[in-house]
């Protein structure tokens, strides 16, 4: 019987061990490493200046296929190489599953999302914030990178959609708005941000150097009044910046798109990019390689060519020898011996000095399948790489948005019947002309605006085809086999991926 | 505590005193079994009693006995024998191997279950089977054998390959999808660290009734794996185990040589007036010279995948085991050795694992065993650039390996772009310039102690389990230029990665058993409890221009203080998850002819916001054949069974599903300023996945058991799958329990087993499973969108998961006329440029237009049906077995010709170049070379591009002789076994790559599987 009783005090031990080696406290333990936003201490108001910092890295992190999608269409440039959606784009044949279209589609939304969400931790930080202006500061200048962005989308796709908050969910519930509400959202934006934005040079500010000011939002509030045709909101915003009298034309219109041009007084917004002096590693770059000729016998050998997706158009080219453009078209394009020989064929024979395939910087460029022309304002001479460095373009900066555009814009305007309190339209223009050695005209025409921006834009953000499509000027878009349909052709189509889960979204 | 321990022996002597009486006569023999080795271990025993004594090490025997009593022979694995003893004292006996195995034992999680009484589906594979593949992958032995497992071969040295239990449990991305291993009851991801020869058993926990005791985890199937041990009452046993052999490339895809990449061309050029293609050859032609057979052509003819390939390569694998017991304890000791190098030439490939492990048990006394099993592994694995293979496939012919001309250094290797092209494309820099060196240690280590608390009822076993990983990684970038440069620039700086990974987790089960027998009742009975913890920790850390860096001495190949690190590239990171489960089943018989089961299992876990769940399972069987009634002459053995379980899938990613707040960093004039970002794309997964699974099955022995078949049927839902959902106008996709889907699929294993006369044995096997997955619901929506943008996949409820989602080839148009009958709309013929040569899709809506709304399903990845056969024959010492396997019902995404939409000028593969349509009636199946280009073609995916997956394959040949008892020159030899193996020797298939094996269907880069083949022997000394 003393045997079972000792059996049974086993039994309970065995059952006392169970019981009592539970762990379930475990199970309340955090996994490691992940920053919960729900951890975050908001009174620290100097995280502040992180966000915002954060916001500016994506604002200035471009991924490469974005910009050829928003500004291939113009008669200003052709694609080259062997990107079929590209080329597609570029002669007016739109395909919803270019993967092109949805890859610009989620890199801009991607960054609107992330933008809102930047500033709704911001609004919770201001709450503490000993300093909230700063928090409303931060804010705008957010706004005004929402802003720009959102300028982009419209301009691809006409009527898309606002995000309203930073969940991307939230889009499945959001009407589509015209291109005209859009534009003016964005004008609204600005007008509400304005207030709140230093009022420096980009240059001057000692916080983030080349950062956001009140004039880069009212550059932006142009930009939409102007493709919303409220001449003289665009007037408004730029009487402004031309008041405010902190911008300047740089004199050297070649170097102003080299390392010299780095946060130049004629910018107003720009990304930047460095190589922080580093021979390697570390650096932020914008891939422009997908800009840069394919074939070059660089004067500091080593430094690597490009892929040839990016050729100014003939038509351009000849567009400023008609006019005798000297310093614009030498920095516009890269000349190679068959674009040379092309140019002599159509008739052009007598071709000024600088026409030839050796920059002044001494790079030759070489024929290539891909491109008789090259993009001179995504060229960085491979004397001005660090020391080491090989990357095509690697260490330069992406100019968005330049004073001369504002002094265009201005003048756009006015000779469409919008008053200014500064400059008028002939001042404006000829302030442009003058920086490219050109002689003033007097009693400026829209076309003559629009031809002087074709001249100084070139290669840049689309503006000749926003321009063009504007005004319902098109004719020029159909040279070398193009036809543009301005009944279809003048947005592209919602991208398939987007139209599938967004049913507001519809292709007809 | 050393009085009760005092006592409880003191029981347990008392309970087996009875054991002791007085008897008469001796009676002595040996047992040894049909090939005439001695059988130790075999249980002697007087019939109706329990008295009784086993063989010794040599198989003899010495037992008390009347002239009136019987004996009784009984051995695992053997038929059981009776001896009347009359007058005898000697009685020799030979025992034969019994061939059914309804009598076998089979392992079940925390603890063992007759065969015969099981309810639910389970196959085992036992070491014979496992050791006649020549792998490192344990799991790899298994492909074609068991139905319902699929396993996809991995080809790099040392890749563990894919295996899916009765289909997909979850959605690939949000879950491995690996099942369970338990490891002598350690819980692994993958059996990377084990020796295939150190296994005894391989059980694969099929259906959710099987794996229901692990809760949680099981959700993908659960692999109970038994590492070897010694026996008791065995003599020390020494046998070395091993085989040297060479892999070989096998199904080598045809590239396009020269002349025939050089005729696409010329056809691309003439049909779309585009020459810059042409110009890239032309200027081959002046770099490399004309051919002097075809002077059209560039004098150069690479043949990329004979550049990259190795002929042959070698693996081998050692094994030493030494095992045997006594009494009272038994043990096993053992070490290995495993090499295989890699098929690609001059990076480093290849894996080298040595093991060691020890297995010891003791009977301490008559109430305790305690024991100890431990495995020691190191492994150094080198990995190739996956890149290699991409380039290879894509580099063109005209262009050579080395081009002194182009000036690259350190070694002057060609670059394409120097003839025109986007790409460097050749495969070389990436086999030269880079190291990728795994160090991986392991120790698994399991101790436990089995109190019995009353003597063959009740016992109490507690384990502790233990697992260390060490993983570092170190990854070597060498620096090159891919072309002349000045001495002071450097294009491709080298860079080092070393990421460094430890892992510690740790198991603690105590299981409380309870076991009787009373009237015709049987019942086992556990309960338990288990403990989990399993702590990762690691840190990466990336120096780039590092100075001191030599390519040629592998000792400079580390970061020194203060050299350049790469900000973005260094981090470190880690995992604690903790996990806490009670569990309990029953099992019962009523005469051992009606069968009923069940288990639960509380889980807890700290992995997701909710904490716990409850996992049940019932199963209930009834052996007919047992029933009076049943009286057919020439069925031994029915058994019917069925069962229904829940399981949970925690292998899916938890996700907090809150705003994270991200570092990030940005140029502000020229400095390096850090920042955050909220990253507001957040995934939610805050449970596990459920798995609801219903199993009906067969089991049959007939014709004196010489035929057995086992047949399963099941249905198997996962609830709460975790899901993918592309957010709309967004990059990131996020992660969702919303998803519900369903496998069901019949599993079939047939097997005959037979003697002719007493020389030859034979054996023949078959097995086949059918696999229906299809998407239930996914939280409402209609469908969700996988793959990318340009190759698009989608699930659909009534579909398949994740099936390639695009247009219908309905052919090519060979003429103007023929386009202009395809029923098109006019303006989208002229707006697309349609002409002959470019595919005719079907117009699915009849709307004259090809568009998104034209899109089909076009198949999935999952095959219909996989199967196996096998057939084995001996004759005296003289063996062959014969394996064969294969799948189909498959597709494959040909990614690889699917990359033509974003870089159109490399390489394409010969039957495509060569069978082009080139005019009127060359082909309906391939467009022009134009037409090959054109995003018209291209811009969705079409069954042009998703191919058929299914192949047949001869798995496995193997010829074996046995030499036993045998004498050389007068030395009598040890018992040995000289085999040839050829594994894989012979696979057939269609689609156009060279490997059908592609666990995702997608096909971009994937290591060639060789064919094996292998010299082994076996001595047991």
């Amino acid at each position: 019987m003393k045997a079972i009783q000792i059996l049974k005090n086993t039994l309970l031990v065995g059952i006392c061990l169970l019981g009592s080696i539970s762990c379930d406290d475990d199970l309340n333990e955090p996994l490691d490493n992940e920053a919960l936003l729900e951890d975050v201490d908001y009174t620290r108001s100097e995280n502040m200046f992180e966000i915002l910092k954060g916001s500016y890295a994506e604002l200035y992190h471009l991924q490469w296929e974005t910009f050829p999608i928003i500004s291939v269409r113009g008669d200003d440039v052709n694609a080259a190489g062997d990107q079929p959606p590209l080329h597609q784009t570029d002669e007016f044949l739109y395909n919803e599953n270019a993967w092109m279209y949805n890859s610009a589609w989620q890199n801009l939304y991607g960054d609107l999302f992330v933008w809102k969400a930047a500033q709704e931790e911001l609004l919770k930080y201001k709450e503490f914030a000993s300093n909230p202006a700063n928090a409303d500061q931060y804010i705008a200048e957010i706004n005004v990178m929402i802003g720009f962005e959102l300028l982009q989308i419209s301009r691809l796709w006409g009527d898309v959609l606002i995000p309203p908050t930073s969940n991307a969910e939230d889009l499945y519930n959001t009407p589509v708005s015209s291109q005209s509400e859009v534009l003016q959202y964005i004008s609204d934006l600005m007008d509400e941000s304005i207030p709140n934005l230093p009022n420096v040079h980009p240059n001057q500010r000692t916080d983030i150097t080349g950062g956001i000011t009140s004039n880069t939002a009212r550059a932006v509030k142009a930009m939409v009044n102007l493709d919303n045709k409220n001449w003289q909101g665009v007037v408004d915003a730029t009487d402004g910046i031309i008041g405010s009298n902190l911008y300047t034309l740089e004199p050297d219109y070649y170097n102003l798109f080299k390392i010299p041009g780095k946060l130049n007084d004629e910018n107003i917004l720009e990304l930047q990019y460095s190589d922080f002096g580093n021979s390697s590693g570390e650096n932020r770059s914008y891939l422009y390689a997908s800009l840069g000729p394919n074939e070059w016998t660089p004067a500091v050998s080593g430094a690597q060519a490009g892929w040839g997706f990016w050729e100014p158009s003939i038509p351009y080219i000849e567009f400023m020898l008609d006019r005798d453009e000297t310093i614009r078209l030498e920095t516009s394009v890269l000349f190679t011996p068959d674009g040379i020989d092309e140019l002599i064929s159509n008739g052009n024979t007598d071709l000024p000095g600088f026409v030839t395939n050796v920059t002044r910087d001494g790079d030759q460029f070489d024929n290539s399948a891909r491109l008789n022309f090259g993009s001179g304002k995504h060229y960085l001479p491979s004397v001005q790489l660090s020391p080491g460095q090989t990357i095509y373009g690697r260490n330069k900066n992406f100019i968005v948005i330049r004073y001369a555009e504002v002094l265009l814009m201005h003048a756009e305007a006015i000779v469409n019947g919008a008053t200014s309190s500064t400059i008028s339209a002939d001042q404006a223009v000829n302030l442009v002309r003058a920086r490219a050695g050109l002689d003033d005209l007097v009693g400026v025409t829209l076309d003559q605006v629009l031809d002087e921006k074709f001249a100084e834009f070139g290669m840049e953000w689309g503006i000749r085809y926003y321009d063009l499509v504007r005004h319902d000027l098109t004719q020029p878009l159909n040279y070398g086999g193009r036809t543009y349909d301005p009944a279809s052709d003048k947005f592209l189509p919602y991208p398939l991926s987007q139209a599938t889960i967004l049913s507001q979204l519809q292709n007809n | 505590m050393t009085k009760i321990l005092r006592l409880v022996g003191m029981l347990a002597l008392l309970l087996y005193m009875p054991q002791v009486y007085a008897q008469t006569n001796t009676v002595s023999g040996q047992v040894v079994s049909i090939d005439n080795e001695p059988l130790p271990g075999v249980n002697v025993l007087l019939e109706g009693t329990s008295q009784g004594t086993v063989t010794d090490a040599d198989g003899n025997y010495s037992v008390v006995a009347s002239s009136d009593d019987v004996l009784i022979f009984s051995f695992i694995g053997f038929e059981t024998q009776r001896a009347p003893v009359g007058a005898q004292s000697v009685i020799n006996i030979t025992l034969e191997e019994d061939i059914t195995s309804l009598q076998e034992v089979v392992v079940i999680g925390y603890g063992t279950q007759s065969e015969r009484n099981l309810t639910s589906a389970i196959s085992t594979v036992k070491s014979e089977e496992i050791v006649k593949t020549p792998t490192s992958q344990a799991m790899q032995a298994l492909q074609g054998k068991v139905a319902g497992v699929q396993i996809v071969s991995n080809g790099n040295p040392g890749g563990s390959p894919t295996v899916r239990v009765r289909g997909i449990g979850s959605f690939p991305g949000s879950d491995d999808g690996q099942p369970l291993y338990v490891v002598d009851g350690m819980f692994f991801d993958n059996l990377d660290f084990l020796n295939t020869a150190d296994i005894e058993s391989i059980s694969v926990l099929k259906d959710a009734s099987a794996s229901a005791i692990y809760g949680v985890r099981a959700a993908n199937g659960v692999v109970l794996i038994e590492t070897k041990a010694g026996k008791y009452n065995q003599k020390t046993s020494i046998t070395y185990n091993g085989y040297y052999g060479v892999q070989v490339p096998q199904n080598v895809l045809k590239m396009s040589n020269t002349e025939q990449f050089v005729n696409y061309i010329n056809q691309y050029t003439e049909q779309s007036g585009n020459s810059a293609d042409a110009s890239f050859i032309d200027e081959a032609i002046q770099r490399y010279g004309r051919s002097r057979v075809n002077p059209n052509l560039p004098d150069v003819n690479t043949d990329w995948y004979a550049e990259v390939l190795k002929e042959a390569a070698p693996i081998q694998n050692h094994t030493i085991d030494i095992s045997g017991g006594n009494e009272n304890a038994r043990y096993s000791v053992g070490a290995s050795y495993f090499e295989q190098e890699g098929l690609l030439e001059e990076i480093r490939n290849s894996y080298e694992r040595i093991n060691f492990r020890t297995k010891v048990d003791v009977r301490a006394n008559d109430w305790l065993t305690v024991g100890g099993n431990a495995i020691i592994s190191n492994a150094k694995q080198f990995n190739a650039e996956n890149g290699v293979w991409f380039q290879t496939y894509f580099a063109v012919p005209h262009l050579p390996v080395i081009d002194e001309e182009n000036g690259a250094s350190p070694i002057p290797l060609a670059n394409a772009r120097r003839l025109g092209y986007r790409g460097v494309q050749n495969p070389y820099f990436n086999l030269y310039y880079n190291d990728n060196r795994a160090n991986i240690g392991k120790i698994l280590g399991n101790f436990y102690a089995d109190i019995q608390l009353l003597p063959e009822k009740l016992s109490f076993k507690t384990t502790y389990n233990y697992n260390y990983e060490n993983v570092v990684n170190r990854n070597v970038d060498f620096e090159y230029n891919i072309e002349s440069v000045p001495d002071t620039v450097v294009q491709n700086p080298n860079g080092i990665t070393r990421v460094n990974s430890t892992s510690c987790n740790e198991i603690w089960d105590n299981v409380l058993t309870y076991e009787d027998n009373f009237n015709n009742h049987g019942i086992t009975a556990q309960i338990g409890y288990s403990y989990r913890s399993e702590i990762t920790e690691g840190a990466r850390v990336r120096g780039t221009e590092i100075s001191t860096l030599d390519p040629r001495l592998e000792s400079t190949w580390f970061i020194p203080t203060g050299e350049n690190i790469d900000a973005d590239n260094s981090n470190d990171f880690g995992s604690r998850i903790f996990g806490s489960s009670y569990f309990a089943r029953l099992s019962y018989n009523y005469s051992e002819k009606y069968l009923l089961y069940g288990t639960y299992r509380r889980d807890g876990s700290n992995k997701f916001q909710q904490k716990w769940g409850d996992f049940f399972t019932f199963g209930a069987g009834w052996i007919i054949s047992e029933e009076n009634f049943f009286d057919v002459g020439v069925i031994d053995f029915l058994k019917i069974r069925g069962s229904w379980g829940q399981l949970g899938n925690d292998g899916v990613v938890p996700a907090v599903g809150q705003p994270t707040l991200n570092q990030t960093s940005t140029a502000i004039n020229d400095q390096l300023i850090g920042g955050l970002v909220v990253d507001n794309t957040f995934s939610t997964v805050d449970k596990w996945e459920t798995v609801v699974e219903t199993n009906i099955g067969l089991s049959v022995e007939a014709l004196k058991s010489r035929l057995s078949l086992e047949a399963d049927y099941y249905i198997r839902d996962t609830e709460d799958a975790v899901i993918p959902i592309i957010l709309p106008s967004n990059r990131a996709t996020v992660l969702r329990n919303a998803g519900d889907f369903r496998n069901q699929g019949l599993e079939v294993a047939l097997n005959w087993n037979d003697r002719l006369g007493t020389n030859v044995r034979y054996s023949l096997g078959l097995n086949f499973a059918t696999l229906k997955n299809e998407v239930l619901d996914l939280n409402g929506q209609s469908f969700i969108d996988g793959g990318t943008a340009e190759f698009r996949q989608r699930s659909s409820p009534g579909q398949s998961f994740n099936e390639f989602y695009g247009y219908e080839v309905e052919g090519v148009f060979q003429t103007t006329e023929d386009v202009n009958a395809s029923g098109y709309d006019a303006d989208f013929i002229t707006n697309n440029n349609i002409v002959p040569g470019d595919f005719q899709f079907r117009d699915q809506n009849g709307d004259g237009v090809i568009d998104a709304n034209d899109r089909v399903f076009l198949g999935s990845f999952l095959p219909d049906i996989t199967y196996g056969f096998n057939l084995g024959v001996s004759y005296k010492a003289l063996s062959l077995s014969m394996d064969f396997q294969g799948q189909a019902g498959n597709k494959i995404l040909n990614r690889k010709r699917g990359e033509i939409i974003f870089t159109q000028d490399p390489n394409i593969d010969a039957d495509l170049a060569t069978n082009l349509w080139n005019g009127p009636g060359t082909s309906n199946k391939y467009p022009s070379a134009a037409g090959y280009r054109k995003p018209y073609n291209t811009n969705q995916i079409s069954d042009f591009y998703v191919e058929d997956g299914d192949y047949f394959r001869i798995q496995n040949i193997r010829l074996s002789y046995n030499i036993v008892n045998q004498s050389l020159l007068g030395v009598s030899m040890p018992n040995t076994t000289i085999s040839f193996t050829a594994e894989r020797p012979l696979t057939v298939f269609d689609y156009n790559g060279f490997n059908p094996e592609v666990a995702n269907g997608i096909d971009r880069q994937t290591y060639p599987i060789p064919a094996i083949y292998t010299i082994g022997l076996n001595v047991k000394l």
